[in-house]
């Protein structure tokens, strides 16, 4: 799926994360800030990495502020951003779960 | 531990509420804050009747961030930025800057924000884009030519006019090779692409010259918000010191600039401050050359003169301080405006 425009999704609250998504001229570049990065950075990067890879996303910037947040919550706030900067109306849920 | 917040939020807009803005003053005064002019929609945060929060988006600038004392430490600032983001990116604007105070710094760097330059008047600029600086730093380093004396200007030719052309062959002829930048904000009487088109055109003769579009991190209302408003005279000064420290400490380095040209400004006091701030920030990281006004029939040419003749029909005086390139632009552009009734908007330069 291509990103047509920015996007946003989420909130600073603690446990969950923010996800800043807008498109770029060439190349995916993915940013991860974690308040326990050092905890839990690798699998953090692993969801983020895998719904990316799922999705289909190979282009843009995506930036995300990690509060402490679960995988599934990482996940589905990516995936909203995702839904929303692709302009996507018609959703393939099986690619979501 | 998640309560249930009674606190919610409203989004207003300034113009359409004056009445309710009330509040959002006096809360900004209890924090020792004013509110600025050039805020069109405020985010509030109620309990009740009460306004407990506020947080004010000017286009692509978050201004007069506040938080009743009572209401402090319960990540109330972060959740007013959320909702001011969110509100943002509805209009287009992702990449969003703030200025507050050093001592705010830790908090909004929490809340998302990260530092891009701090001024000595006790203020600094943050965005919310990671690293937003160093990425359009990259992408800069990619024009970068190799040469003892490389150049730079920044100008918003507002239109090009035979001053522009002057300062810009003047310095070309000095220099191995300079940047030309053109402001982009489009908050001038010209729209950013017949400014850079008519740069384009006016100066496509000279070979060691490359033509950049500006950016939020060069004379935009984030860097330099009292430049577009210099026109309503209102503005004491001229707060251009966060502009130039970017300029300094990003941008110099990106394409290895050792000289910055201006023309002098006999005129507008905002530039004219703006020039002598420059002398100072830029001191000892590059060369600020300063070149003389040309004259045409001993008067200084400038850009809003030509506005002023274009308001009045003067073709024949405006051909006299403008580039031909310009001119062809500015005929053509005014017969295809004239026929949609005049949709000149005047009020800024």
């Amino acid at each position: 799926m291509k990103i047509v425009r920015e996007a946003l999704a989420g909130t600073m609250e603690s446990s969950d994360l923010m996800v800043k998504i807008a498109p770029t001229e060439e190349g995916l570049e993915v940013v991860v800030y974690s308040e326990v990065m050092k905890q839990f950075g690798d699998q953090i990067l692993q969801v983020v990495n895998t719904t990316l890879r799922v999705m289909e996303i190979d282009q843009g910037l995506i930036v995300i502020e990690d509060k402490g947040a679960l995988d599934c919550v990482i996940r589905a706030r990516l995936q909203s951003a995702i839904l929303r900067a692709t302009e996507q109306t018609e959703i393939n849920w099986e690619k979501l779960l | 531990m998640q309560t249930q917040s009674p606190i919610v939020f409203r989004c207003m807009e300034v113009n359409s509420s004056p009445r309710n803005l009330t509040a959002v003053r006096k809360l900004l005064a209890d924090s020792h804050l004013e509110m600025d002019g050039d805020i069109t929609t405020f985010v509030e945060a109620r309990l009740g009747n009460c306004v407990v929060g506020c947080a004010g988006l000017a286009g692509n600038v978050i201004k007069c961030v506040a938080v009743a004392p009572q209401f402090r430490g319960k990540n109330l600032s972060a959740q007013l930025l959320t909702e001011v983001e969110n509100v943002a990116v509805a209009r287009g604007h992702l990449h969003l800057f703030l200025y507050t105070k050093p001592c705010n710094r830790e908090r909004f760097e929490h809340s998302g924000f990260w530092p891009i330059v701090q001024s000595a008047n006790d203020t600094i600029l943050m965005e919310n884009i990671p690293s937003g600086i160093q990425r359009y730093c990259r992408r800069l380093q990619a024009y970068r030519v190799p040469g003892k004396r490389i150049g730079a200007i920044v100008m918003n030719a507002n239109p090009f006019t035979l001053g522009h052309r002057h300062l810009v062959e003047l310095a070309a002829k000095s220099c191995d090779w300079l940047h030309l930048f053109v402001v982009r904000e489009d908050a001038s009487f010209f729209p950013f692409s017949t400014r850079l088109n008519m740069v384009n055109m006016g100066v496509s003769d000279l070979a060691n010259v490359t033509v950049h579009q500006g950016s939020q991190y060069i004379i935009s209302r984030a860097t330099f918000p009292t430049y577009f408003l210099k026109d309503s005279g209102k503005v004491q000064q001229a707060w251009s010191e966060t502009d130039l420290l970017i300029f300094r400490n990003y941008i110099v380095p990106a394409l290895g600039i050792t000289h910055r040209f201006i023309g002098s400004e006999p005129f507008c006091d905002v530039t004219h401050q703006y020039n002598q701030t420059m002398h100072q920030v830029l001191a000892d990281a590059v060369e600020v050359v300063e070149i003389p006004r040309i004259k045409v029939a001993d008067k200084a040419i400038s850009a809003s003169e030509v506005r002023r003749l274009l308001k009045t029909d003067q073709f024949s005086r405006i051909r006299k301080i403008v580039p031909d390139t310009t001119f062809t632009c500015l005929e053509s552009d005014y017969a295809r405006k004239s026929q949609k009734n005049q949709e000149y908007h005047y009020e800024n330069c």
